[in-house]
């Protein structure tokens, strides 16, 4: 469904993804993991349009978007939620939520029932509920995470990516992050995942890649990755990987 | 006594006058962090088109009110026809560009060129605007107020409504907001912010045209009317602060009142002086103004 074959991205001169191909099937969940500053932002970026890439292909159900500003892109059905959340902190968490169905409320996307996925978003994280009318700026970091997810699922995607969810979390708000994207890959949401937890992103995941200074170095299952030696010792933190 | 409360009264409407142009200034700084240099002008050639308009209505032997509530929307279509032409030439590249100071030429210079245009159209001479209410004074308790400066109170606190109104009912207006707080952001919501942004210059320059004939009645039309205009409206944004609405407001009211203030007890000679030396001020005590917001960013 998501398509990314040779994709080349730079900051200014310095090139920071070399050759990155990779593959997010329909209904499934995809893990890019890797250490810091390897380019799994970056990939996410130049997937969305935040960043134009330099050369290779990205397409979405067969259709190029590769190129294309991420205001376009997201007419494509391609949701993105990005690295630090990016709520829009002087208004309300419902303003929030409804400006992530714009394309919906202006056309460039099919409308349906825009009030009651609202309500959808507020039966998945009820936290927002409670707080539905105050400036996502006074949220807490775990709340505007929650409403950063829940902005980008108000598009109905067909792909949702997903930068860091659980980074700067305390445990008990990560473990429940995790539990929200396995509950949206029960609902059959697609999502590429770019995560730091990578023991806990490959359990959620059915495929994950490994980037290496802007390379992908491994590829695979994820139940095979979780397996893989090398994986573990980089980046599961040896031998036990239990979450 | 009285006179100091008719110093007051008088100072509020030139006071709202800034701070309705000051708003305008705003509306562009918002979404792009760019001003449009040339916004007296936008305000001058708005109130000139006005001008032409209304006695063009008048001719067709229309009453002055009615006259004048008809001329409203040719002038709103022209600020906001003229504020996307500065965006488009002026602004757009620069911000493409990353550019710190090219949009800063580039609407001055367009300013200068409307100025030209206006001086060749409608000649240099200082106009008279017919006055859509009665401009005899009313007095309340022995302090003279014209309608016409009571009509310039409500149409800017209305203009300001509006547009307030626009930003938090309507799900357009919601997307101007994102896009001044997060421009990436808004980008991966579907906006598409470079057309916020030509938006903002157009309502900006239709605010500043409706200044421009709300104020037109009580003094003259002109070519050079907008370069006083502009500059101290700059001053009370910089004064009430970029980011507030309510800082123009506030803003504008001192520095309408201090002027009127400084022209009866002082000397009219120096009624700029006390503005300028406020701006000052401001600048080196709390350069975001005095109701200027901090951001806070969680992390």
């Amino acid at each position: 469904m998501l398509e990314v074959k040779n994709l080349v991205a730079s900051y200014g001169k310095v090139q920071v993804l070399h050759d990155i191909s990779l593959h997010v099937p329909e209904g499934k969940v995809v893990a890019l993991i890797g250490s810091n500053g390897a380019g799994k932002t970056t990939t996410l970026r130049a997937i969305s349009g935040m960043l134009i890439p330099e050369s290779g292909s990205i397409t979405l159900d067969g259709q190029s978007i590769g190129g294309l500003p991420s205001y376009e892109i997201t007419r494509f059905g391609l949701a993105h939620s990005p690295e630090g959340r990016k709520v829009f902190p002087t208004q309300s968490v419902r303003d929030n939520l409804l400006l992530g169905a714009y394309p919906r409320l202006t056309g460039a996307r099919e409308r349906g029932d825009v009030e009651a996925d609202i309500e959808h978003m507020y039966d998945l994280f009820p936290r927002l509920r409670e707080r539905k009318d105050q400036l996502a700026g006074t949220l807490s970091g775990g709340e505007q995470q929650m409403l950063a997810m829940g902005r980008a699922l108000m598009l109905r995607p067909r792909v949702l990516l997903l930068d860091e969810p659980s980074m700067g979390l305390a445990p008990r708000l990560v473990q429940e992050v995790f539990s929200i994207i396995a509950r949206l890959k029960r609902d059959n949401i697609t999502m590429l995942l770019v995560e730091q937890f990578a023991a806990a992103a490959l359990e959620v995941a059915d495929y994950g890649y490994v980037l290496e200074n802007g390379r992908i170095s491994v590829s695979g299952e994820a139940a095979m990755l979780k397996n893989d030696k090398a994986v573990r010792d980089a980046y599961l933190g040896g031998a036990s990987s239990s979450h | 006594m009285s006179i100091f409360m008719q110093l007051i009264v008088s100072g509020i409407s030139v006071g709202m006058i800034y701070g309705v142009i000051a708003f305008g200034y705003q509306l562009t700084f918002a979404t792009s962090k760019t001003l449009n240099f040339g916004q007296g002008e936008a305000l001058m050639i708005g109130a000139l088109v006005g001008l032409t308009t209304i006695n063009v209505l008048i001719g067709q032997s229309l009453g002055t009110f009615t006259a004048y509530f008809l001329m409203l929307p040719v002038v709103l279509a022209f600020g906001a026809l003229q504020g996307t032409v500065v965006e488009w030439l002026g602004v757009r590249q620069a911000i493409k560009t990353k550019s710190e100071a090219g949009w800063i030429m580039a609407t001055i210079a367009l300013g200068i060129i409307f100025k030209n245009v206006a001086e060749n159209v409608w000649g240099r001479d200082a106009l008279k605007f017919p006055s859509p209410l009665p401009e005899a004074s009313l007095s309340f308790w022995g302090i003279r107020i014209q309608p016409m400066e009571i009509a310039i109170v409500i149409g800017a606190l209305g203009m300001m409504l509006a547009v307030e109104f626009f930003n938090r009912r309507t799900i357009q207006g919601k997307a101007v907001v994102a896009t001044a707080s997060d421009r990436d952001a808004a980008g991966l919501m579907g906006i598409n912010t470079s057309r916020v942004i030509t938006f903002s210059y157009a309502l900006s320059s239709m605010t500043a045209a409706f200044a421009g004939v709300l104020v037109a009645p009580v003094t003259l039309t002109g070519a050079t009317m907008g370069a006083v205009l502009g500059l101290k409206a700059f001053a009370v944004a910089i004064i009430g602060g970029l980011s507030s609405g309510l800082g123009v407001v506030v803003g504008g009211l001192i520095l309408g009142i201090t002027e009127t203030m400084t022209g009866y007890y002082v000397s009219t000679g120096y009624k700029d002086v006390p503005g300028l030396v406020l701006l000052l001020l401001v600048l080196s005590l709390r350069p975001s103004g005095l109701f200027g917001k901090t951001t806070i960013k969680k992390v």
